[in-house]
């Protein structure tokens, strides 16, 4: 099956929109003021599940879809997240602590409403939905089996939100996976170009892997630093999001410019101390500077150049294409600053990107990199419908 | 005489809400919580209004108002509902419903929704 982009994108923006509706219902259930900072889908793989939903306690509600789009979604809040809801939706209605499960449930329940809503109407069809299951669980035991099962076989699309109380301490991620043969279906029902095999994304994401993998090793071998790779996922995204999605802390980047199949930009940021922490490994003797200085530049443009090469050199030879790079481009800055640029220019194509995105780890977490590729669409369609079926 | 409402969910935090709504009002005759306690509640207490929820297990709203309806073409009954798709609303006002809310709701809300359908 080939999904139809625009239709994906459509479907984010429906999700975009279903995140706002929920944030909506939950500030007039909770009282307080409650904004998302941005939504975007993923084709995750049972690890990436894993290490999202890792060593947290989570608290889901569960709603079965049937009719436009069938499947088990499900709603996950942190436990501590889910506390904080709880008693201030208990407060606010004047329930009874004995209400606080069902007070949960009904507020995902409205929350998936708000989601599928939107679905539903540009589907044109009725979706159906259970009554809501309240859930408890630890890490990704919070999922239907079901998902676990598909992420592991062909991935699952993941619809992140991320959620933020104005004048709380409250950051959150709410979380909507609906049934990945039903949703692939429904993006392949009438395609329209540009389309990519859905099949191949799956590939095309075990290759990004293999290229976060190589830029850690990269990593490793020019700073002696032990790296491991974090997270790495596709994830699809309106293009106007993705300075949000890297937040703006001060981070020191380097920005590529991608030519041949695909073209793109590739955008590596370390976080301040990290970026110290390479390139004092990298000097011989140690560094001689305070801060962030010309020797740091130097060093991570260095280190940015060699990882950016092996990230990238396995794509072209298992895409059977050429694809080279631009100098380094160093930006100190804030990360949505970094990346700014990168969107508009990208923006002139296109209003969706595919960003390939992986977080290196160094040395037991005391920092990370994260580096991001985004791939002109098109092109990136183009070359992987001509992906063997074997690759990745 | 208050309007005499029952009110059918199956989420006891909804039905907590909606009773401290219009408790000060109306008259709570019952509270099911599920479409087939709704129906049967219904035919005992003939209420004036009944608030039904849409997603219900064992029978669901729109089903249950489909029965009431037929058995009381002068039932009313406004949905209270988490979902507003468009084709699920047809659906309701098929099966005889003669308004809906959606929610969260606020009292001014439920009070202008039952006001349309059952005026003071």
């Amino acid at each position: 099956m080939r999904l139809d982009i625009r239709e994906l994108g459509q479907f984010n923006r429906l999700a975009s929109n279903g995140a706002e509706r929920a944030a909506r219902s939950l500030s007039q259930l909770t009282g307080i003021d409650i904004t998302v900072e941005v939504t975007d889908v993923s084709l995750v793989t049972d690890e990436v599940l894993a290490e999202t939903f890792s060593g947290q306690e989570f608290v889901g509600v569960q709603v079965g879809l049937a009719g436009g789009l069938a499947g088990e979604t499900i709603l996950a809040f942190e436990r501590s997240n889910a506390n904080v809801l709880q008693s201030l939706l208990l407060d606010r209605s004047g329930a009874d602590r004995s209400l606080a499960q069902s007070g949960v449930s009904e507020l995902g329940n409205i929350m998936i409403g708000g989601f599928i809503d939107g679905w539903a109407n540009h589907l044109g069809e009725a979706i159906n939905m259970t009554p809501p299951t309240y859930l408890e669980a630890q890490g990704t035991r919070i999922l239907p089996r079901e998902t676990m099962r598909a992420a592991g076989d062909k991935g699952v699309f993941l619809f992140e939100s991320r959620l933020e109380a104005l004048n709380e301490n409250l950051d959150f991620s709410i979380y909507m996976l609906p049934e990945y043969g039903e949703f692939v279906e429904m993006l392949s029902r009438s395609p329209t170009e540009p389309t990519i095999p859905a099949n191949k994304l799956r590939a095309f994401d075990g290759l990004a892997k293999r290229g976060a993998h190589r830029a850690a090793e990269q990593i490793g071998m020019m700073t002696g630093i032990d790296t491991d790779v974090n997270v790495s996922q596709i994830r699809f995204v309106t293009l106007s999001d993705v300075p949000a999605t890297v937040g703006n802390d001060r981070s020191v980047g380097v920005v590529f410019t991608l030519s041949g199949m695909p073209s793109g930009y590739l955008v590596i940021l370390f976080d301040e101390a990290s970026a110290t922490t390479v390139a004092e490994a990298m000097m011989p003797g140690g560094m001689a500077e305070d801060g962030i200085g010309t020797l740091t530049e130097g060093a991570v443009k260095e280190l940015g150049n060699i990882m950016t090469s092996g990230f990238i050199d396995g794509w072209a030879n298992v895409l059977g294409t050429s694809i080279e790079h631009s100098p380094p481009n160093y930006i100190y800055d804030m990360s949505s600053s970094i990346m700014s640029p990168v969107v508009a220019k990208l923006g002139q194509r296109q209003e969706y990107a595919f960003v390939i995105d992986s977080t290196i780890q160094l040395d037991g977490r005391t920092g990370q990199c994260d580096i991001y590729a985004l791939p002109d669409e098109r092109e990136l369609a183009k070359t992987l419908s001509a992906l063997p079926t074997t690759a990745g | 005489m208050p309007k005499r409402v029952l009110i059918a969910d199956d989420s006891e935090f909804m039905r907590n809400l909606l009773r401290e709504i219009l408790a000060d009002d109306f008259e709570i005759v019952g509270e099911a919580e599920n479409g087939v306690e709704a129906v049967n509640l219904y035919e005992q207490e003939r209420p004036d209004i009944v608030m039904m929820d849409i997603v219900m297990p064992i029978r669901s709203g729109i089903e249950a108002t489909t029965e009431i309806t037929q058995s009381d073409p002068n039932a009313k009954v406004i949905m209270c509902t988490s979902v507003g798709q468009e084709e699920k609303m047809k659906e309701a006002i098929k099966a005889g419903a003669d308004g809906y809310i959606t929610k969260p709701f606020q009292k001014p809300n439920v009070l202008e929704a039952i006001n349309d359908v059952v005026p003071a």
